[in-house]
């Protein structure tokens, strides 16, 4: 009998579909195994692991944002290439004493008007020419340019004459002298003048560094190359460094942990406990203090016009909460904005405030006032959002009731430039971590000519002026400038500190060697893959 | 067909000319703008006033506009404030690595909304059909940030098979490419292929209740030919609108996957643009974004007319 109507499905055989099963399993297997594996050939480990430095390896860098060629002569957060590709003058140590790099030696002239700098005669750029003074001297020209936006312009502004000695000795003339000309030499790079158009669009980075530009692929990051002539005998031991920009938090963590990176610095605070239980992975926290979190309070707005009312915000935040919850635990909590590193660091500064409501709560009563409502503007990103939050908490418990702003970072960026942000906003500061002076003179909020805080005081430009200007004749001296500036900030408090931050480091365990300076510019001299 | 398409034309290049005006408007009346970001946070007034000069932005407006609309006539997009490098180089080397997610994730949309659609209209096992709808609501519910870590966390990190971002151009490498565009493309494609393939689902069993299947049924055509010959061809048009719409939800979600997956599209590059205000990478890209809306909209609607005659005839 012929079968009218079809007792089976209209849908696909079970032939077919282990058909398409078995096509499928075959082009993702072809994908997964039959070729190369993406995952093994990501990892740059060189072969044959041991103790000793080992030569070859690209090492991966996640960094989570890319190389800003227009951002060059500037720190900004991601200025980590700039001691791959370029070298400095020299580097300071541990103690903030400089270090010979291309400048071998240096003497001040006994009125500080003048410094007589030797330089390395060894050092070529990465397209063969040979490095000289007149390399120095544009170095210092570039960044008098207000275009480049270098912070350190001022330092840079205060050489006006230059006198070659011979291609390798140099003598830059000071209009007046300054106690910060190091932090001008850690900063620099030095650039190589024929290219430097090129190097602003990001097509040729020409530099005297232990790493060549191989390509930049915008959004996906640089991509390094030893430098096979470099001043260093036998370094750098690395074949190459890939700067890979991964922009989201979890992603970069999987990065690392899943071995694809294997260093980074950008792990945000609350994935940081995370990464500490990962035992393949080694966090270090670098002590430059090369960023802080702050109040920053308008002084131009009642009532915070008044001293006190600002002393009682001071008292009101617990710092060593926001350290905890916002900060994964790294960093110190510090009214002061100096990190331990500094000359002018001191215990008794750092907890010049701890967290004390009560004493919030009575010196707002002696100004006059119960409760407050302010606003507080603050940069819309997980981490600051968090602190914003906390000081909110804090500064509720004594009254003052401050309504959030969330604000994008370029918006928050023009506001503090032009003087516009509200009675009170939380942000982050840089350059404690090098010269004191150079804190009031580079770092906008702190400026004694004019900061955001519309704070003025004879006073305090005095104290300023003479910091940066004056040669201190002994360590007490300095010390005695470094006081009056930490005693002023603290009892004005117009910019109210709150944490010290140092770079954390977080690597894979075979990474050895890394350093940063200063400016945190990655110095990958000595390092190597174990 | 041809004139149907030269009816269309006129109002696709409104809208363009109405979306770039809107675009320039729009990133204007945002605060802040690109010689901020460029001066940093230390910087004085005179430096922001150097770069702002530099950068032309003390131009009036509509000498702005102008200028922009005259750079996209003459295809010299010029420099990127912020970035670096020139904006049509960032856009093309962006556009490719998106255009390949899309392409990628669109071929699994078809793919897994096709066997959902299929199997869950005619499979007579009725596990097959529940698990169908399950993995459907799933794909629909969880959003594609969360599926991304999952993914991540399933086959880069606990099994370690594939890597958990980054690209290798499909051109260099396409071993390698398919590896890295795995994970991505499944995570962007998995709630569209949920919607396609529910979509289909309904579609098919619409057209197998058909009088006319009925009848070619009782006629002794043989189940598969009625699935593939007139089930089908049926429940499709109305498919390929949904396949178009779908189209623009993947370059919308691109964005975020690009940033869970350190995929370098054109997702990561607005980003950057926008939080630096680098107006010309930010113009030139929402506009071609709309561009590429207009252009799938329009290839959708012409594909509707062939797939349905009776459309090119009104």
């Amino acid at each position: 009998m012929t079968e009218l109507h079809p007792s089976t499905s209209t849908g696909p055989t079970r032939r077919t579909t282990l058909r398409a099963a078995g096509g499928g399993a075959l082009l993702l297997g072809l994908g997964l195994t039959g070729c190369r594996s993406a995952v093994s050939e990501s990892s740059s480990e060189p072969k044959g692991a041991g103790a000793a430095p080992k030569r070859g390896g690209v090492l991966s860098v996640a960094i989570n944002s890319d190389f800003t060629p227009g951002l060059l002569f500037a720190q900004s957060g991601q200025s980590y290439q700039h001691r791959l590709i370029y070298n400095t003058l020299t580097r300071y140590d541990d103690r903030l004493s400089p270090q010979p790099e291309l400048a071998t030696s240096w003497t001040y002239a006994k009125d500080g008007r003048s410094i007589t700098l030797r330089l390395r005669d060894d050092v070529t750029f990465h397209n063969g020419r040979t490095f000289t003074a007149d390399d120095v001297v544009f170095a210092v020209k570039n960044l008098q340019n207000p275009v480049r936006a270098a912070q350190l312009r001022s330092t840079a502004a205060a050489i006006t004459g230059f006198e070659k000695r011979g291609e390798h000795e140099l003598v830059l003339k000071l209009a007046h002298p300054v106690n910060n000309l190091f932090d001008l030499f850690e900063f620099m790079i030095i650039t190589d003048p024929d290219t430097i158009e090129d190097a602003l669009t990001g097509k040729k980075l020409n530099g005297t560094g232990p790493f060549a530009l191989k390509k930049w692929s915008p959004g996906s990051g640089l991509s390094l190359t030893r430098n096979d002539r470099y001043w260093q005998p036998g370094r750098p031991y690395l074949d190459g460094v890939e700067l890979r920009v991964i922009p989201q938090a979890d992603a970069l963590v999987s990065s690392l942990r899943s071995g694809q990176s294997q260093l980074s610095f950008n792990v945000p605070g609350k994935s940081l406990g995370t990464v500490k239980n990962d035992p393949r992975l080694t966090i270090t926290d670098y002590d430059t203090g090369s960023g802080a979190s702050y109040i920053g309070v308008n002084t131009a707005v009642a009532p915070l016009n008044d001293r006190t009312v600002r002393q009682a915000i001071a008292w009101a935040v617990d710092r060593d909460r926001i350290l905890a919850q916002a900060l994964g635990g790294y960093g110190l909590a510090s009214a002061a904005p100096w990190p331990k590193s500094s000359p002018a660091f001191s215990e008794a500064h750092r907890t010049h405030y701890t967290h004390d409501a009560g004493k919030a709560r009575e010196l707002l009563r002696s100004a006059g006032h119960r409760t407050l409502e302010l606003p507080l503007l603050h940069l819309a990103l997980p981490g600051d959002t968090a602190i914003a939050e906390a000081l909110q908490y804090d500064l509720k418990q004594v009254g003052i009731h401050v309504t959030l702003q969330p604000t994008d970072p370029a918006t928050g960026q023009k506001k503090l430039i032009s003087q516009d942000m509200p009675a009170l906003w939380t942000m982050g500061h840089g350059f404690s971590q090098v010269q004191p002076s150079t804190l009031a003179v580079s770092a906008y909020p702190f400026n004694e000519a004019k900061n955001t805080s519309k704070y003025r005081s004879a006073e305090y430009t005095e104290v300023v002026r003479e910091a940066w200007t004056k040669r201190e004749s002994s360590a007490a001296e300095a010390n005695a400038l470094h006081e009056k500036i930490s005693g002023i900030l603290l009892d004005e408090a117009f910019i109210i500190d709150l944490v010290v931050r140092g770079q954390i480091q977080v690597a894979a365990d075979g990474l050895h060697g890394v350093t940063l300076n200063k400016f945190s510019y990655l110095n990958l001299d000595n390092a190597y893959l174990a | 067909m041809r004139g149907y398409l030269l009816r269309r034309l006129p109002s696709a290049l409104l809208v363009l000319l109405g979306a770039s005006f809107l675009i320039f408007a729009i990133l204007r009346l945002v605060p802040g703008d690109p010689a901020t970001s460029l001066a940093g946070p230390d910087a004085d007034a005179a430096t922001v006033a150097a770069i702002r000069e530099r950068l032309g932005l003390d131009a009036p407006l509509l000498s702005q506009y102008a200028h922009w609309l005259g750079s996209l006539l003459t295809g010299d997009l010029g420099p990127s404030y912020a970035i670096g490098g020139q904006t049509s180089d960032l856009i093309g080397d962006g556009l490719g690595a998106t255009a390949e997610l899309t392409l990628a994730a669109l071929l699994l949309v078809i793919a897994l909304g096709t066997a959902f659609g299929m199997l869950g209209a005619t499979s007579p096992r009725r596990w097959v059909r529940t698990s169908i709808r399950v993995v459907t609501t799933a794909a629909l519910a969880v959003p594609p940030f969360v599926s991304g870590v999952l993914l991540v966390l399933l086959f880069a990190v606990v099994l370690g098979v594939l890597p958990p971002g980054g690209r290798v151009p499909f051109l260099t490498a396409p071993d390698l490419a398919a590896q890295y565009l795995l994970l991505p493309a499944l995570c962007l494609a998995l709630p569209s292929a949920a919607v396609l393939g529910r979509y289909l689902k309904d579609g098919i069993e619409r057209a197998l209740a058909e009088d006319c299947i009925r009848t070619a049924t009782a006629a002794g055509v043989t189940p598969r030919r009625l699935l593939w010959r007139h089930a089908l061809p049926n429940a499709l048009p109305p498919v390929v609108t949904l396949l178009g719409m779908q189209t623009g939800h993947l370059l919308g979600g691109a964005v975020l996957v690009e940033a869970i997956f350190a995929w370098p599209g054109l997702g990561q590059l607005a980003e950057q643009g926008l939080t630096r205000r680098d107006y010309p990478v930010v113009q030139d890209l929402l506009l071609l974004l709309v561009a590429v809306f207009v252009l799938v909209q329009l290839l959708t609607d012409l594909v509707y007319a062939w797939l349905d005659p009776r459309i090119r005839w009104e």
